[in-house]
């Protein structure tokens, strides 16, 4: 019996438009009649400006909120089916999360293991096991009876990726993961996350306005600013790309550099190095100011 | 000793009653204030806990002061309203929410202020109660009958918080992850908002409605400073909280002070007595860290 092709799609967004309601105003646009294909057990990367879009497609996607126009299935599904049916993991921005909490970061996990359980039922070993078993693909069990507010950057993030394991996701979404992590956490962000992948099979999405992030491990890169711009292999998203996409407004996409017409010339794919006013990229070899520690 | 004189003796169905109703209430208010305290809910508590005074008025004015279950419920529906209110006002793009909870908080004392004064025209025979003991409470007001209500009701809070406590944590730590996860954040933040409100409306009776979100902040705020780990967390905050209770009322039965004030000064020891231990408990690792 041939395989059902639908089955291989683990995401299908198909012309979604959604606009925010203003009161005594008219509607403002967020996103404009945006397509994106995710196949089961691929790595997309959305890349765009702060305001593009980018998180209120992730709100889409998990369901939170409802498209103005068009439809959204994840794993055949619509979202909010799939998040409540623990199909959909995800991990907010840090920030998000309450760090004053007086919990450790293995029972942050076991916080999500637990959520949905009857009110009867108590913790079992095999709860404990599982938790550890999260923590571990993730780096983090070395750490997992310190308090979370102890934790550096990267070590929280770690942390938070095994609480969205916790719920055994088959899709994984991530919002700006790499935000307050330095240089070699966010290398080392990009490891956990091919390891991710190769171990469990996840379908994976980033989101992130910051082309590291995207390029550490992503099969597919999806533009958008409103509407999507370029949705395919990064090696195609050339510094070119990027200028015609985000309409030569880099430093909302980078935040301190700015694209230049030398740099344009020599950068075939993001990760070159270069001086003043580069592109950042995987293989950068400095830091935003007051970034913190890694993992 | 006047403590042991006051609830052994004859007047000791006079004193135990509020007592009582003063545990239970530590309890169960100990447990809440550690949220409380997490989620930064303590000025909501306040607008909830003055919102009571009108609801003490409204119940005077209809003719119900003598009865403690009709007062209960339409104190508690008072409080209620106001904590949907704030959540409503606060919702709105151009209403902060203390600005919110700032404007519940005066509309409920001015309104409870007007129909105190009404009810005591129109029932004149009523046990109207006096504005100072809605405002500071007394365990002097307690009989045994409002004591098993206070049992009941505790019971209750008890219950239901045990039963949502997977969503509660969940909400508390990490509320965009735990909606992510399925859980109904807004069906959470109605049920925590109605348990404070419920353990407010308890503690109104014991220590009046000015001082009742003592007993939500302080136990809570007590054992945060102590401790990262959240079991020690529920433990310290219990204790904390039974020991000002207990404190106060010893106080107030020893120095003669209003039993409410005396139960949060208590309370507010503990807290300065936890935080001057963890100052100095911190101060080696500092020296160490700071020599090397």
């Amino acid at each position: 019996m041939p395989n059902d092709p639908s089955n291989d799609i683990a995401i299908e967004i198909r012309d979604v438009s959604f606009a925010y309601s203003r009161s005594g105003g008219s509607p403002l646009p967020a996103i404009d009649r945006v397509s994106i294909q995710v196949r089961t057990g691929e790595r997309l990367g959305i890349l765009g400006p702060n305001g593009g879009g980018k998180s209120t497609l992730l709100k889409l996607m998990l369901g939170l909120i409802r498209p103005g126009a068009g439809s959204i299935s994840i794993c055949g599904r619509p979202p909010q089916d799939a998040r409540r049916q623990q199909l959909v993991g995800y991990v907010a921005q840090r920030i998000e999360a309450e760090l004053a909490f007086p919990i450790s970061a293995r029972e942050a996990v076991l916080m999500a293991i637990e959520i949905g359980a009857s009110p009867w039922r108590r913790r079992t070993q095999d709860d404990r096991a599982f938790a550890s078993d999260c923590l571990e693909r993730v780096g983090a069990l070395a750490f997992a009876d310190r308090p979370v507010g102890t934790l550096s950057g990267g070590q929280i993030q770690r942390v938070m990726i095994a609480r969205a394991l916790g719920r055994r996701p088959r899709v994984l979404l991530m919002d700006e993961p790499t935000v307050g992590i330095d240089l070699s956490g966010q290398q080392r962000f990009g490891e956990l996350v091919s390891r991710l992948h190769a171990d469990l099979g996840l379908t994976i999405v980033i989101v992130s306005h910051d082309v590291r992030a995207i390029a550490a491990g992503c099969d597919r890169v999806a533009c958008l600013s409103r509407t999507l711009h370029y949705h395919d292999s990064p090696a195609g998203l050339t510094p070119a790309v990027l200028g015609e996409v985000f309409k030569h407004d880099l430093a909302a996409v980078f935040g301190d550099v700015h694209l230049d017409a030398h740099m344009a010339d020599q950068c075939s794919a993001p990760g070159h190095t270069h001086g003043p006013g580069h592109v950042h990229g995987p293989g950068c070899s400095h830091d935003h100011p007051g970034a913190e520690g890694g993992a | 000793m006047n403590t042991l004189r006051y609830l052994t003796e004859s007047s000791a169905d006079l004193f135990w009653p509020g007592v009582l109703t003063l545990l239970v209430v530590t309890l169960v208010c100990s447990v809440l204030s550690v949220i409380v305290v997490l989620k930064r809910m303590a000025f909501v508590g306040q607008g909830v806990s003055h919102a009571g005074f009108g609801g003490v008025g409204l119940a005077a004015a209809l003719g119900l002061a003598g009865s403690t279950p009709a007062t209960l419920a339409i104190v508690l529906a008072f409080c209620l309203c106001a904590a949907f209110v704030i959540a409503v006002l606060s919702r709105r793009h151009d209403t902060e929410p203390d600005t919110a909870i700032g404007i519940v908080l005066v509309g409920a004392m001015a309104l409870g202020s007007v129909l105190l004064h009404v009810a005591h025209q129109v029932h004149p025979a009523d046990r109207v109660p006096g504005w100072e003991g809605v405002l500071f409470g007394s365990i002097l007001f307690s009989g045994w009958a409002e004591a098993s209500w206070s049992v009941v009701v505790a019971g209750s809070i008890a219950m239901l918080a045990a039963w949502f406590r997977r969503p509660i944590m969940a909400w508390a730590f990490d509320e965009c992850g735990a909606e992510a996860m399925g859980v109904r954040v807004g069906f959470v933040r109605a049920i925590v908002l109605s348990l404070v409100t419920l353990a407010i409306v308890l503690a109104m009776k014991v220590v009046g409605v000015v001082l009742a979100t003592a007993m939500l902040v302080l136990p809570g705020a007590t054992a945060l400073t102590l401790t990262d780990r959240w079991r020690t967390t529920l433990i310290l905050s219990v204790l904390a909280g039974s020991g000002g209770a207990i404190a106060g009322v010893v106080l107030s039965f020893e120095a003669d002070w209003p039993p409410g004030a005396a139960v949060v000064l208590s309370l507010i020891g503990f807290y300065a007595a936890g935080r001057a231990y963890r100052a100095l408990s911190s101060r080696p690792a500092r020296s160490a860290a700071r020599a090397s």
